[in-house]
């Protein structure tokens, strides 16, 4: 299909839009509907100083820190999972101090993004009782207004400059469909400044209207569209594709190097096509 | 002649053994055991409970039994999306039963640290880090751990740091079962291979003993519903569990 739409911009324009510095929300969790391929061409363009917002990051976080992309990660927990353990290069860069790490559980890290949507300072969270990540982080608590003597807490706003997900489905004015579980998508595309969306293929205006309860993000809200075959790639897209395990183990190898990794992704195929 | 336990059948049933009738029990991200515990329940046993998992599954009939917990087709089949904000929020209200959880290092108190080794600014090394666990673990009715080592540096004395408090209801190792009675890990039963004398030697911290049995050999059912999950020992062999 052949559209044209002041949203929709090729994946190299979508990533010159970050900033050295910026703060990035991005969907999907651990190897499944992840913005790999914006993450890739993010590398491509050698940015800086990154600030990574996301509940379960894996090969994302993992790739930017082994290529000097990430100044700051702001996450709960982060792994390759499968049975590829530990993100190699995450765990070396922070035990280098190379990243600042503001270590969460993945729903305290929501309870600040939902602060950030719902436009209030601070948000409260259940559970945390307990553990060290509260004095950690200086998280405070506070005890109920109401008077039924619980202590609730508080965790504070985070507003990242830019969600950026990775969706099945987009109409050329930017709505968007995720197919299978939307992971912690939706909160963040409320919580951020922008949204950016890479989807597997753009679907009619007229589709979306049809079937409006199916839509995650109303075109409204969204700032830019790159159309991506197999974006999400070496991970899962629902229905569409599985993990690419064999292509992990490769990224896992020490002894291949980024570039041969590069090299194999979905969007450089498709550029020397072009 | 009952059937005889390997390491990673011994963690996998004992999970399963856990859940219990008509309650809600998940099983999250970067938890291939309480996945296939779940799996192995809903096949070997009687009794119905709903099963929900991190992919979003709600009572899912998954085509296939995928490597990564958190995979999608953990959702075919389900009625529903119950999308990761929703499963947390049950848990923080109190409607989780009983919710499978990962830790690194636990206590006798049950409470974990899945962050760092060393001290968490000076890591010797940086583990995945909080995930669920502060906040199920201390809101969830019960919750269940595992540790595929039996040691003295996986059950210690003393955590590196608390991540999750709140206490673990069960920890299943390769040679034991804990439960929490008055507060602290107690020992349920031990893996028959093994002994009272041997568990209590690879434990970092105390614990009650009273009551304590060899545990109960798998059920025929129990075995067939876990060599139909798993039959080229595909899990098997990545779960790399030993008895000793």
């Amino acid at each position: 299909m052949t559209v044209t739409s002041p949203k929709i911009v090729s994946l190299a324009e979508m990533a010159a839009r970050v900033t050295d510095g910026a703060s990035l929300a991005l969907g999907g969790s651990f190897l499944h509907r992840g913005p790999f391929a914006f993450v890739r061409e993010l590398i491509r363009q050698g940015r800086r100083n990154l600030e990574i917002v996301k509940q379960s990051p894996g090969y994302d976080l993992d790739i930017l820190c082994r290529a000097g992309c990430v100044g700051k990660a702001r996450a709960g927990i982060v792994a390759m999972e499968g049975n590829f353990g530990l993100a190699p290069w995450y765990r070396r860069a922070v035990e280098k101090g190379e990243i600042v790490l503001e270590e969460h559980a993945c729903m305290t890290l929501t309870a600040g993004l939902r602060a950030a949507a719902f436009g209030i300072p601070f948000q409260p969270v259940g559970g945390v009782h307990g553990s060290d990540l509260a004095a950690l982080n200086q998280w405070a608590s506070v005890r109920d207004p109401y008077g039924s003597g619980r202590d609730v807490w508080v965790i504070p706003a985070i507003r990242p400059d830019i969600a950026v997900i990775h969706a099945n489905e987009a109409s050329p004015e930017g709505d968007t469909r995720i197919y299978g579980t939307f992971n912690w998508d939706r909160i963040m595309t409320r919580a951020a400044r922008r949204v950016f969306v890479v989807a597997e293929k753009l679907e009619p205006l007229e589709s979306f209207r049809e079937r409006p309860e199916l839509t995650l993000v109303p075109g409204f809200m969204v700032e830019a569209v790159a159309v991506v075959p197999r974006g999400a790639w070496p991970g899962s897209c629902w229905p569409l594709y599985e993990v690419d395990y064999p292509a992990v183990e490769r990224y896992m190898d020490t002894a291949g190097s980024l570039a041969e990794h590069m090299a194999e992704s979905p969007e450089t195929a498709e550029a020397a096509h072009a | 002649m009952p059937e005889a336990w390997t390491g990673f059948s011994y963690i996998v049933t004992n999970l399963a053994r856990f859940i219990r009738p008509g309650e809600v029990t998940f099983s999250g991200v970067n938890s291939t055991p309480p996945m296939l515990a779940c799996l192995l329940a809903k096949r070997a046993y009687d009794f119905g409970f709903t099963w929900i998992n991190v992919a979003g599954g709600v009572q899912p009939t998954p085509s296939r039994i995928p490597i990564s917990s958190s995979d999608p087709v953990l959702s075919e089949g389900s009625a529903a999306i119950f999308a990761n904000e929703d499963f947390y929020d049950l848990c923080t209200r109190g409607g989780m039963d009983l919710c499978f959880l990962g830790a690194a290092q636990v206590d006798g108190l049950g409470r974990t640290n899945v962050s760092v080794i060393g001290d968490w600014h000076r890591p010797k090394v940086r583990l995945p880090g909080g995930g669920g666990g502060a906040v199920m673990l201390p809101t969830a009715r019960r919750a269940v751990t595992w540790r595929t080592e039996h040691s003295k540096r996986a059950l210690v004395g003393k955590l590196d740091f608390v991540t999750a408090a709140g206490g673990m209801h069960g920890v299943v190792t390769p040679v034991a079962v804990f439960v929490k009675r008055d507060g602290r890990l107690a020992l349920q039963s031990w893996h028959p291979e093994a002994s009272l004398e041997e568990v209590r030697e690879r434990t970092g911290f105390a614990f009650d003993a009273d009551g304590a049995v060899p545990t109960a050999a798998p059920t025929a059912r129990e075995s067939a519903a876990l060599r139909a999950l798993d039959p080229q020992g595909r899990f098997e062999s990545d779960a790399k569990v030993a008895l000793r």
